[in-house]
């Protein structure tokens, strides 16, 4: 799904979007976490906000951003391999072939550890932070390299009535 | 070439932190001829630098460095570790703030007085009433170019707030775009809003107010202001006469330096005032510097704030023009018949996505908030400030966590006080009424995000006995140490603060000089 009626754009002094490879070789790019680390880390982001619409490159670049994380600060690092560990070990199935209702549970039995709390704020911050994911929501980005919004409809709400001017 | 001072010149005033408060009294006494040293623990940015993206924004301009929380505040649960939310940067939180610039009224500057006996809490009334303050607030809007002072017109109705408005006129209340020191028209070499919608992560066009780009270069001009970004203050020294006497700071290349003073003025947003107070021990003052009577960093207070967003059918997109431009103030003066002490402004709120995300109720996850996020489109926000309750117990601390700088990490303890939950929840439904009048499908009462609104922890009072600072915020126990940041409300009033601690700085300029020339300073 795209809003097709608005652009986002990132402010160009900020890091271009990551182009993943599409296939599951994805994962070689990563410095810290081995494809069952990242793979179950995808699983648990989808599990935590299961957006059906969003194609499976944002959860991955979430978890990209996890790693780079991780690879600046090892107690970061911990907290995601504890995360995976407690996962991995709530049923006899690993985490991420669990069926959707398991998944939901496991989670949901965790959610006061910090590494629970550290998994479901990191994905927040970085899923909501994705280019793709503002153009389907609409949310259009930086504003200032287009001149703003003063000629570019930051007024032109037309199903409430219109205000009188110098309200 | 910008004015240098020797270390060893004991005849500046120096100040600590170039934000609202230090940044406009580094420019009001280096206009009357006074030598000021200005330490600033942040950077130098310049618009260049700034982005249009919220997090890259936050982390440019955030102060960074650890805290910790307790008490029942949302906040200890939320954000444990950065309860409270302030900028590291020269001009402080103004290059980040949105600009929403109302006066206390009469009434709230005798808070005690007309609220009476609450229990719990630690109220008293200001050290001055509202006349002493008018002539300063005149000056601080004409500075600041506050819309709907001297002539300015307001701001223009934007999206979000054309949703404002309809719930708003159903219901029968008072609205308008408000008040804020952001050009609707060019004033003061500084152009006009282009709606951008990023006021908070820097303002690359310069049409919000703020220390950096007004007063730090307006005192440089000067010729009597020395700037000194990324200087750490870590301790305040004084004399064996009991007078602060010089500062201790760290440079960024690490190096520890020793600023003497004629005076010094800690403007460091709250609870870093009061931090630096408290680590600042002494024989004299074995609990820190002027804090004989124990209130240094006691009475914190934050403004009940909170606010719900919305969703309607058809699109709002709420982030585009700038984000606070709405208000309402028909909650504002105290009426006991409402069951509470104190009132509300009703203001407007707008997020991009990534924040909105962040702060809809942190913790939330699942299908409901998948199915509330996908609509952000369709989004509209409405906010509220109000005035919380004093208590002795919420208050800053020093751990035993030392910082990379050898000061003690701060904890900041807050309680909600009964007056504070009412105030809360009355506020929760009048702002849900608003939009549902409006038309929304569902509403969303997000909790209070960390403290932007950082008060009262240095309050002045009439009595030395009921708090640090007198009426010029000036160190009860220390004749030539003040305050010049929100530190020293008295009580917390409820609108947003900085167009008060503005007039205040500007009424301290005043005062500092006329001591000065009388040669009491
Ligand atoms: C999201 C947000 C929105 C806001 N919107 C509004 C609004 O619409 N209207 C309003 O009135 N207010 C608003 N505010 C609040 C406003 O920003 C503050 O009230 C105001 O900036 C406080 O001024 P200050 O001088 O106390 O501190 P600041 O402006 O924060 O300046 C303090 C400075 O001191 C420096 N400093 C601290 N400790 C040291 C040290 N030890 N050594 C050297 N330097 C130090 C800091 O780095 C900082 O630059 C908002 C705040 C936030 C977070």
């Amino acid at each position: 799904m795209t809003d097709t009626a608005i652009t986002a754009y990132k402010d160009p002094k900020m890091p271009p979007p990551v182009d993943l490879p599409e296939g599951p070789e994805w994962v070689g790019v990563l410095k810290v976490f081995d494809a069952h680390a990242a793979e179950t880390l995808v699983t648990a982001a989808h599990t935590l906000y299961p957006h059906q619409t969003l194609p499976e490159r944002v959860y991955r670049r979430t978890v990209f951003a996890f790693d780079a994380l991780a690879a600046k600060l090892p107690a970061v690092a911990q907290g995601f391999a504890e995360f995976v560990d407690l996962v991995d070990g709530a049923m006899p199935v690993p985490f991420r072939d669990l069926s959707e209702s398991y998944r939901v549970n496991t989670l949901k039995a965790i959610e006061a550890t910090p590494a629970f709390r550290l998994v479901q704020r990191s994905t927040v911050r970085f899923l909501y932070d994705d280019l793709e994911v503002w153009q389907a929501f609409g949310y259009e980005g930086a504003a200032v390299q287009l001149g703003g919004y003063i000629n570019r409809g930051f007024n032109d709400l037309d199903w409430l009535p219109e205000p009188p001017p110098g309200i | 070439m910008m004015t240098q001072y020797e270390l060893d010149d004991s005849g500046v005033v120096v100040i600590v932190g170039s934000g609202a408060g230090g940044g406009t009294l580094a420019h009001e006494l280096t206009k009357r001829g006074i030598k000021v040293v200005l330490l600033e623990a942040g950077k130098h940015l310049t618009p260049d630098d700034f982005v249009n993206d919220e997090w890259g924004g936050y982390e440019m301009l955030s102060w960074l460095d650890k805290r910790t929380a307790s008490g029942t505040w949302r906040a200890a649960k939320d954000h444990p570790l950065s309860p409270s939310w302030s900028c590291q940067v020269v001009g402080g939180t103004t290059s980040h703030w949105s600009a929403c610039c109302y006066r206390f009224i009469e009434d709230e500057f005798r808070a005690k007085t007309l609220y009476g006996e609450l229990p719990g809490t630690s109220l008293i009334d200001w050290p001055f009433t509202v006349a002493d303050i008018e002539p300063y607030y005149e000056l601080a809007e004409a500075k600041m170019g506050v819309t709907r002072t001297n002539g300015l017109p307001g701001l223009p109705a934007n999206n979000n707030f054309k949703v404002m408005y309809a719930g708003a006129k159903a219901l029968g209340l008072n609205v308008s775009t408000g008040r804020h020191a952001i050009n609707s028209i060019p004033y003061d070499g500084r152009p006009a809003t282009i709606q951008d919608g990023f006021t908070i992560t820097g303002d690359k066009t310069g049409s919000r107010w703020s220390t950096l780009n007004v007063e730090i270069p307006r005192a440089l001009a000067t010729g009597k202001l020395e700037l000194r970004p990324q200087s750490r203050v870590t301790f305040i020294e004084h004399d064996d006469a009991g007078k602060a006497s010089a500062v201790v700071y760290v440079d960024a290349a690490g190096v520890t330096h020793r600023q003497k003073a004629r005076a010094v003025v800690v403007a460091g947003n709250c609870v870093e005032s009061s931090r630096l107070l408290l680590h600042s021990k002494s024989a004299r003052f074995p609990d820190g510097l002027a804090n004989g009577w124990g209130h240094v960093g006691r009475h914190y207070l934050r403004h009940i704030i909170q606010t719900v967003w919305s969703i309607f059918d058809k699109p709002v997109h709420m982030h585009r023009g700038e984000i606070m431009a709405g208000m309402i103030d028909d909650f504002v003066r105290h009426d006991p018949a409402r069951g509470f002490a104190a009132g509300y402004y009703i203001e407007m709120n707008s997020m991009g996505l990534p924040t909105t995300a962040a702060f809809l109720e942190p913790g939330w996850w699942g299908r409901d908030f998948v199915s509330v996020i996908e609509q952000y489109r369709n989004m509209a926000g409405i906010f509220m400030s109000g005035e919380d309750m004093p208590q002795p117990g919420n208050r800053i601390t020093l751990t035993d966590e030392l910082d990379a700088f050898g000061v003690p990490v701060a904890n900041i303890h807050y309680d909600d006080h009964p007056n504070d939950l009412k105030l809360r929840s009355h506020g929760y439904k009048t702002l849900s009424a608003i939009h549902a009048a409006a038309g929304a499908k569902r509403s969303i009462e997000a909790p209070s995000y960390p403290a932007s609104h950082n008060l009262g922890s240095n309050r002045m009072a009439a009595k030395a006995e009921d708090g640090v600072l007198d009426a010029n915020g000036r160190a009860w126990e220390v004749p030539n140490l003040f305050i010049a940041d929100g530190s020293t409300f008295s009580t917390g009033g409820a609108c947003n603060p900085t167009l008060t601690i503005v007039a205040l700085a500007i009424r301290q300029a005043d005062f500092m000089a006329k001591q000065m020339a009388a040669g009491e300073l």
